[in-house]
């Protein structure tokens, strides 16, 4: 009799050679996705000098704190929701939240109204859109890749009736006060990126309604049996994505310095980067910190072809190589038996 | 604990519980009464109704009609959320642990340690409970990062009942909680169950092992046909007496063996290996015969047929289909090479739920209803037709979804895809898991018509009665290897789980368990 | 357990009218804004606006859920079906400024449409990506290569003058009276449906669509169904290409992702058609005839224009959710 496959319990038993494999890939993944990001911001400071300054990398996070803001609000949904893209979390109406919540903040403000007004309004409009979604998704039960679908169909419907397809135009004190240069010759915005990522990381990342939503996502009969309310705290997460979406609105109505027709095209950016998220976490699940480095990897490589005077035409190729690639060591780390 | 002020002599007493699933009747009439502070043994073959029972006490289903009194209590429903404020804690087969936390998150999910009363996980905290109550319980030490994913099974497991503990339960419920275990670690859980029934814990226990429940238990209640048929001793009650009353009928009756000539060999495997899972297998499978595959988990007999069918390759050796020789190397091989599979997870892999009768039945012989490409409805649906009332299919007609089919039934639709072809060896891996007594014996009725037809089948069973009554011969697998092979009509069910749990060395009276 | 048996299952899936009229919610909402627009509006039923919705509205759109239809009903998804709108666009516009004959740049159009499907085929099957995610890189990717192609996104003009006439018989011919375009989309929605439906090929797709383990326990070849589907995807998407680009005359780069949401949406609202909630061409082509049929009549009812995208977003909506309700209670 051979006792060679006898399993012992102990946690160096693993299982066996399959599990190294995978383990491995997962460092490789991990650890490579890393050392790339470091590589390319390497490669870009050695091309071009001005890559690796206090002012250039504080434009990149100004720059990147709108699609920043956005995909933290998706990747909140994927942790809430699951990573089948399909069936599990996903809001496709978060770009076209963006969109209307931006022309709401802009239009109250070109009517006169003051900014806390049109601060509350756009942070209800986007709210409220979850709040939709939501609904949509947890009472009627539609799958959420065709419930926001149909809601990103209204939203971007709405900011056209409300702004006829026309740039409103906005300033306010609170509009220059996002859109200047703060401490350091940083902009404000980049602090803004790094405070919000902060609070939603805190929230998520350290609080045990965010160790909960990751039970949820991950495996709902799972939170079920520990008696959470999963089908309440899916709901919250599609609220604090269309939250996330109003937030991004009154980002962009300052960087752009009034509302934005063209808010749909953020949409695939936002999709990529949350999914992205996923290499940068040791446990291969979405994190707040890694949307935030993922959202900083497309930044600096827009930015890095920018200064190379590459076309940035490549950027959305590089991106696509780059889901690929992550998906498909995701795939070989899970093992290909996991299903 | 929580504090018991009811002067009732039972923890849980479960009265005359009937619960019907459409035309079936899961339950008929089953009563379970558990004194508190015992250990209580829950058996009964497969189909018996332990799941059904179990699920009603979870608040999972609603009986159809019965009394539930729970610390001499009557509650006309259980919800899930109810049955958890009483203090009533299952530790399921499946185990409901996501695989991307660490033990610590998943010991305290829903019930974290915040930091200094902030809205923050303590980490730290959680870490360093998790690890004493591991150590102070199961003498167990993991690394405190390690995740779900990376544990094994039986750490796993542990890692559920430690969690169901934290809740301070006055009932727990083990479902089958050594069919994953290793020696060692069953043992460890034995004198766990036997702590915590010191503390006061009442325990309810089921498994298949009439030697564990001999070992552990107070008493135990033998369910048959949806009935509680007994309520014994194990103590003093010999193993056979309890075994004959879990037996529905007559074997005689139930296994309806028919003799069958025996032909040329079928399937011949010679030497196969697979790294980690088996090793230098040989069986041979002959026209007419039908075999039996013993094996507990972890034996490798399910790697084995996953090897036979081409789902995974084998490291060496080789294998002969009619003789031809060549090892399958992919489902789509082996049914070329006339082989048939009959997966253990029927709804999984067996039936598409979501298709018709029609759609699952012709799913793997399309071929003969297909001209230049386009489906003959035609000659499909009286082929349908044929099958439904050959394996009598209990089903609103061909184009119901098999959904809506009763687990026997959809068992039915798995084998009359086969039966739309024509195979040379059957492999039926658990055929009647989840099946009700009545399809059951039709099932058994099928599978020696198949063989008086020239067919070889390969059957994998853990009802070892059933095991020994429908086949010729028995191959036992333990840890990777054939240990041993029987006369189906020279064996007993004890005999052949000897070989199982490689109690081979006569410790007599000493418990086995799952290699 | 036999969990399965569901005791109140009901043969026909009716027990009331109200559950009758949510099961055939398509029908029902294309029957009211048909009457509604009839209606509301003098212009909306005349032949003349009639053909306008099948040529304008119609046309694009559907073969376009139709390739995203064979996608679906194999499990998966293909939001790269505009990558391959493009593609063929851009190969027929060049071929043709090239001088090559009509008849070869449609088939190089067509065969570099499938090129793109065959790109998905080789993540999905041979790299066992996730539809959802090889659908997205390759539509990344797609973009990319279009901008360098077009030096960062110029429109490619073809001349008015000296084009073979054929070309300008796919956009804009007639045979017997029926404008061509609209031909070649009843050609292709008979085909489709009949792969989908007759053949042995379609039931394998739907057998992996609805579980995939279960076909390949089943003895079918499963990566290679499943490859080929994003092929025929890719193909059938650049049939659109090739009618966009005759129509217009111009090739726009990375303008066929238009198409890939509203594709998507009539997908599944056909989907509600069938009891089981399958995927299939007659549901998908109903989904795209109510798309078109709200965008025309929104139009026509003098509302702002911008309106359109808000009342199809809420039929698309109300539809989903009617369906999802009606599926809730019998399902699972």
């Amino acid at each position: 009799m051979s006792a060679d496959i006898d399993t012992l319990p102990g946690y160096t038993s693993g299982n066996g050679t399959g599990h190294i494999v995978r383990w491995l890939a997962g460092f490789a993944l991990r650890g490579g996705s890393l050392l790339a990001f470091a590589a390319l911001l390497v490669f870009f400071s050695v091309a071009a000098p001005f890559f690796f300054t206090l002012g250039n990398i504080g434009n990149v996070l100004g720059q990147s704190a709108i699609l920043g803001v956005l995909a933290i609000g998706l990747t909140i949904v994927i942790i809430g929701g699951g990573a089948n893209v399909v069936k599990g979390g996903i809001d496709l109406s978060l770009a076209a939240n963006l969109g209307l919540s931006a022309a709401v903040y802009a239009t109250l403000v070109s009517a006169g109204y003051g900014d806390g007004v049109a601060i509350a309004g756009a942070l209800l409009t986007g709210s409220l859109i979850g709040l939709v979604n939501a609904i949509a998704i947890v009472v009627f039960g539609i799958v959420p890749l065709l419930a926001t679908l149909a809601v990103m169909n209204v939203v971007a419907g709405l900011e056209l009736v409300l702004t006829q397809n026309t740039v409103v135009s906005a300033s306010s004190d609170f509009l220059s006060l996002l859109s200047a240069y703060g401490p350091f010759d940083i902009p404000v915005l980049a602090y803004v990126l790094v405070i919000f990522t902060g609070i939603a990381a805190a929230i998520i990342q350290f609080t045990p309604l965010g160790l909960r939503l990751y039970a949820v996502g991950a495996f709902p009969e799972a939170a079920r049996a520990a008696g959470l309310p999963v089908k309440r705290m899916v709901a919250g997460s599609y609220v604090a994505s269309g939250f996330c979406g109003g937030v991004a609105g009154i980002l962009s109505v300052s960087y752009l310095s009034g509302s934005t027709t063209g808010a749909g095209e953020m949409l695939l950016p936002v999709v990529v980067t949350a999914l992205l998220s996923v290499v940068f976490s040791r446990r291969l699940v979405p994190t707040i910190g890694g949307t935030l480095l993922s959202t900083l990897l497309v930044g600096f490589l827009t930015n890095g072809f920018q200064l190379l005077n590459i076309s940035s035409t490549l950027v959305s190729g590089i991106q696509g190589i780059l889901i690929l690639l992550v998906v498909a060591a995701t795939s070989l780390q899970r093992g290909k038996g996991a299903a | 604990m929580s504090p018991v002020t009811e002067n009732s002599k039972y923890a849980l007493s479960l009265r005359g519980l009937v619960k019907r699933f459409g035309g079936v009747e899961a339950l008929s009439g089953a009563t379970l009464e558990v004194e508190r502070g015992t250990v209580h043994g829950l058996i009964g073959q497969n189909g018996a109704g332990k799941s059904t029972l179990i699920k009603i006490l979870a608040g999972l289903y609603q009986p159809d009609e019965g009394v539930i009194e729970i610390n001499g209590i009557r509650h006309e429903r259980l919800t899930a959320r109810e049955v958890e404020k009483l203090g009533i804690h299952f530790i399921h087969q499946d185990r409901l642990l996501v695989p991307s936390f660490n033990v610590g998150e998943s010991l305290f999910l829903g019930r974290e340690p915040r930091l200094n009363r902030l809205p923050f996980l303590d980490r730290r905290s959680m870490r360093k409970r998790a690890q004493d109550i591991l150590d102070r319980y199961f003498n167990l030490r993991l690394p405190a990062n390690a995740l779900i994913s990376e544990l094994t099974t039986a750490q796993k497991q542990i890692v559920q009942i430690t969690r169901a503990l934290l809740d301070k339960p006055s009932i727990l419920v083990f479902d089958e909680p050594t069919a994953a275990l290793v020696r060692r670690e069953a043992d460890i859980l034995f004198d766990l169950i036997g702590r915590l029934r010191t503390d006061g814990i009442t325990i309810i226990y089921i498994s298949h092992y009439l030697n564990e429940i001999e070992a552990l238990c107070d008493r135990a209640t033998i369910l048959r046909n949806g009935r509680d048929v007994a309520s014994v001793d194990p103590r003093s009650t010999p193993a056979s007496k309890i075994a004959s009353l879990m037996v529905a009928r007559d074997i005689g009756e139930m296994f309806p063996k028919v003799a069958t000539t025996i032909g040329a060999p079928v399937l011949t495997a010679k030497k196969l290996s697979k790294a980690g899972k088996f090793r230098n297998v040989s069986l041979d499978v002959r026209q007419g015969e039908i075999v039996g595959l013993a094996g507990l988990l972890g034996s490798g007999a399910k790697d084995l047929v996953r090897v036979l069918f081409g789902l995974d390759t084998a490291d060496s050796g080789e294998i002969t289909i009619e003789g031809e020789q060549g090892r399958p190397r992919s489902p789509v091989a082996a049914v070329a090479k006339r082989l048939a599979l009959v997966p253990e997870d029927r709804r999984g892999d067996g039936v598409a739920l979501g298709l018709s009768v029609a759609e699952n039945t012709t799913l793997a012989s399309l071929k003969r209803f297909t001209r230049s490409g386009f489906l003959q409805r035609n000659a499909e649906h009286a082929e349908v037709d044929r099958l439904i009332e050959q394996l009598a299919i209990k089903t609103n007609g061909r184009f119901a979804p098999v959904r809506t089919l009763s687990g026997g039934n959809q068992q039915k639709v798995a084998l009359a895809k086969w039966l739309s072809r024509k195979s040379s060896l059957y492999i039926l891996d658990e055929p009647t898991v989840g099946v009700d007594i009545g399809s059951k014996v039709e099932i058994y009725n099928l599978i020696g018509k198949l063989a008086e037809r020239g067919a070889g089948i390969l059957v994998l069973s853990s009802d070892l009665s059933e095991l020994i009554g429908i086949t010729d011969r028995i191959l036992v697998l333990f840890r990777g290897s054939v240990v041993r092979e029987f006369r189906s009509s020279e064996t007993t069910p004890d005999d052949v789980l000897a070989e199982a749990t490689g109690a081979l060395t006569p410790h007599h009276g000493e418990e086995r368990h799952v290699g | 357990m036999s969990i399965a048996a569901n005791p109140d299952h009901n043969p026909f899936g009716l027990q009331s009218v109200g559950q009758y009229l949510l099961r055939y919610a398509v029908i029902v909402a294309l029957a009211g804004v048909f009457a509604f627009f009839s209606f509301a509006t003098t212009t909306f039923l005349t032949s003349a606006n009639l053909t306008s919705i099948l040529v304008n509205n119609f046309t694009l759109l559907a073969i376009v859920a139709v390739a995203m239809t064979f996608a679906v009903a194999a499990g998966g998804i293909d939001l790269s079906v505009g990558t391959s709108v493009d593609f063929a666009s851009f190969t027929f516009v060049s071929l043709v400024l090239a001088g090559y004959p009509v008849g070869l740049a449609i088939l190089l159009a067509l065969v570099s449409g499938a090129a793109v499907g065959g790109f998905n085929a080789l993540l999905i099957s041979g790299a066992g990506i996730t539809p959802f995610l090889a659908t997205l890189g390759t539509l990344f990717i797609g973009r990319s290569t279009q901008q360098l192609l077009t030096n960062g996104g110029n429109p490619v003009y073809l001349p008015q003058t000296g084009i073979s006439p054929l070309f300008s018989f796919i956009g804009h011919g007639h045979i017997i009276g029926v404008p061509v375009p609209l031909v070649i989309v009843g050609l292709l929605i008979i085909v489709a449906a009949t792969l989908l439906f007759r053949t042995r090929f379609g039931r394998v797709v739907l057998a992996i669509g609805v579980q995939q383990s279960v076909a390949r326990y089943s003895g079918l070849h499963v990566p290679g169904h499943i490859g080929l589907i994003y092929v025929i995807s890719g193909l059938i998407a650049a049939i659109a290409g090739i009618i966009l680009t005759s129509t217009v005359s111009v090739y726009i780069p990375n303008s066929g992702g238009a198409f890939m949401l509203n594709a998507i949406g009539a997908t599944f609202i056909g989907t509600t058609l069938s009891r089981e909630g399958r995927p299939n061409v007659p549901g998908t082509v109903l989904g795209v005839l109510l798309l078109s049929i709200v965008a025309n009549g929104l139009l026509l009812t003098g509302l702002s224009f911008y309106w359109q995208q808000v009342g199809t977003g809420l039929l698309i909506f109300i539809v989903l959710a009617a369906s999802f309700l009606n599926r809730r209670g019998r399902v699972d």
